[in-house]
């Protein structure tokens, strides 16, 4: 049975998304440990499978997330990654501060052998395409990247979209202004000629922004910075959209009629873009699992982050994810020599 | 496993095995010259790693200011040393 470590404080939704959320997770026999303020979380203890264990410290938005990581070792985030680190969870998730979430799984999971910088990658769901999500990396984790770690994230993402996705042969493509392989900064023209003749990657060359949703890849590479911006204008979009839609739907007695009737598909769709339904983003690269709930995450939000961890525990993809950059010469040292080889001196400074 | 009490020479030898496993570099390149960043690739996380691995345990001790100043192998075994209490 896999045991999560739930950090129970820092959601924005309070500790009762973070009970409803725990029970619901615990109710399909995934064991949870849920670190935070024993007086906000006393229902916890009620729910068979889950633990209570107090942690007097909370690392919110508005610290510094390396400094207070140092500096905080009673806070719930650090507990819960350290529980991980010692074994007595399998996996850990938080919905609290995504910086600290990071550090704090960074510091006590380490990274993985060979992987040089983790990435964080969230499954986007495409409106009306049915099958597994397409995963984007990195979406916040490394403002900067270098040409071997674009490399390096093309392999964590098709690692785990195998493994927890269930894709048996990802496509994997670079995020680009162009779908030509000289389009892109010099660190994705670059990473393009790696990918391309790379082994055990099924590479489709660069993809536009434009065809995200297409569904011509299973896993979208890009650096944090672009990734993130990426992410934060789909979730605006998607806000803007439904908002003009529910306004369209108001403005006349046959808006009205037309909004009922298409109330139940809006519904799944309105489901369908909720960043509530995949659980959060997934921090690979690690020695261990580590997920980054949403900021406000509801209870499903924060049972779907739990169920994720708990996923990829039970999928092995740590072991997977290893196995695939090993067998495939793509670790760090792999890449330095490869890139020394070429004369292709790795671009930017450490 | 405590590594408290080791001497200079067994720190040492602690770093470069972490260093070449870690860092898929041959022992035998690694010598307390050796500099993170220009001759091994290596940035201010595999310097935290190195240090919380040596003195077994989850937390960062280091400050980023300390780590500025550690640009050698060499330097990186007399900080790890001393805080373990190394003898000469």
């Amino acid at each position: 049975m896999t045991t999560v470590a739930l950090d129970g404080r820092g959601a924005e939704r309070g500790p009762e998304a973070i009970v409803a959320g725990a029970r619901a997770a615990a109710a399909e026999g995934i064991r949870l440990r849920v670190f935070g303020d024993p007086a906000a979380l006393t229902a916890v203890e009620e729910i068979d499978g889950a633990e209570l264990v107090p942690a007097a410290e909370e690392i919110t938005n508005a610290d510094e997330p390396v400094a207070a990581v140092r500096s905080t070792p009673e806070a719930s985030v650090v507990l819960a990654a350290n529980d991980v680190a010692e074994g007595r969870s399998q996996a850990m998730a938080s919905a609290g501060s995504t910086g600290a979430t990071m550090t704090a799984a960074l510091f006590a999971l380490r990274r993985l052998h060979g992987v040089r910088r983790p990435a964080l990658a969230v499954q986007l769901l495409v409106p009306g395409r049915p099958g597994p999500p397409t995963l984007l990396l990195d979406v916040g984790a490394n403002s900067d990247a270098r040409t071997n770690d674009l490399v390096q994230f093309a392999y964590l993402g098709a690692a785990f979209s195998q493994a927890v996705l269930g894709v048996a042969q990802p496509r994997v493509a670079l995020l680009s202004v162009g779908e030509e392989a000289n389009k892109g900064s010099a660190d994705v023209v670059e990473a393009h000629a790696r990918l391309a003749g790379a082994q055990g990657l099924d590479f489709r060359g660069n993809l536009e922004g434009g065809a995200l949703f297409a569904g011509a890849a299973d896993v979208i590479v890009t650096d944090g910075f672009t990734g993130n911006v990426v992410l934060k204008t789909i979730e605006g979009t998607a806000k803007t959209v439904a908002e003009a839609v529910r306004a369209a739907a108001r403005s006349g007695a046959r808006a009205a009629a037309g909004g009922l009737l298409l109330r139940p598909s809006l519904g799944g769709l309105r489901r369908q873009l909720d960043p509530d339904t995949t659980g959060g983003a997934i921090l690979l690269g690690l020695r261990g699992v580590a997920v980054v709930g949403h900021g406000s995450s509801g209870p499903e939000g924060i049972a779907n982050a739990v169920r994720l961890a708990a996923r990829a525990v039970q999928e092995r993809a740590v072991e997977r994810t290893s196995k695939l950059l090993e067998g495939s010469g793509m670790t760090r040292g792999e890449l330095r020599r490869e890139s020394l080889r070429a004369g292709m001196r790795d671009r930017k400074g450490p | 496993m405590s590594n408290d009490g080791l001497s200079r020479e067994e720190v040492l030898a602690k770093v470069r095995e972490h260093l070449s496993n870690e860092l898929e570099v041959p022992a035998d390149g690694i010598d307390e010259t050796t500099r993170f960043r220009d001759d091994l690739d290596a940035d201010s996380l595999d310097l935290y790693e190195l240090v919380m691995e040596l003195e077994g345990t989850h937390v960062v001790r280091v400050t980023d200011d300390q780590a500025v100043n550690i640009e050698t192998v060499g330097q990186a075994v007399d900080f790890v040393a001393q805080r373990l209490g190394a003898g000469a």
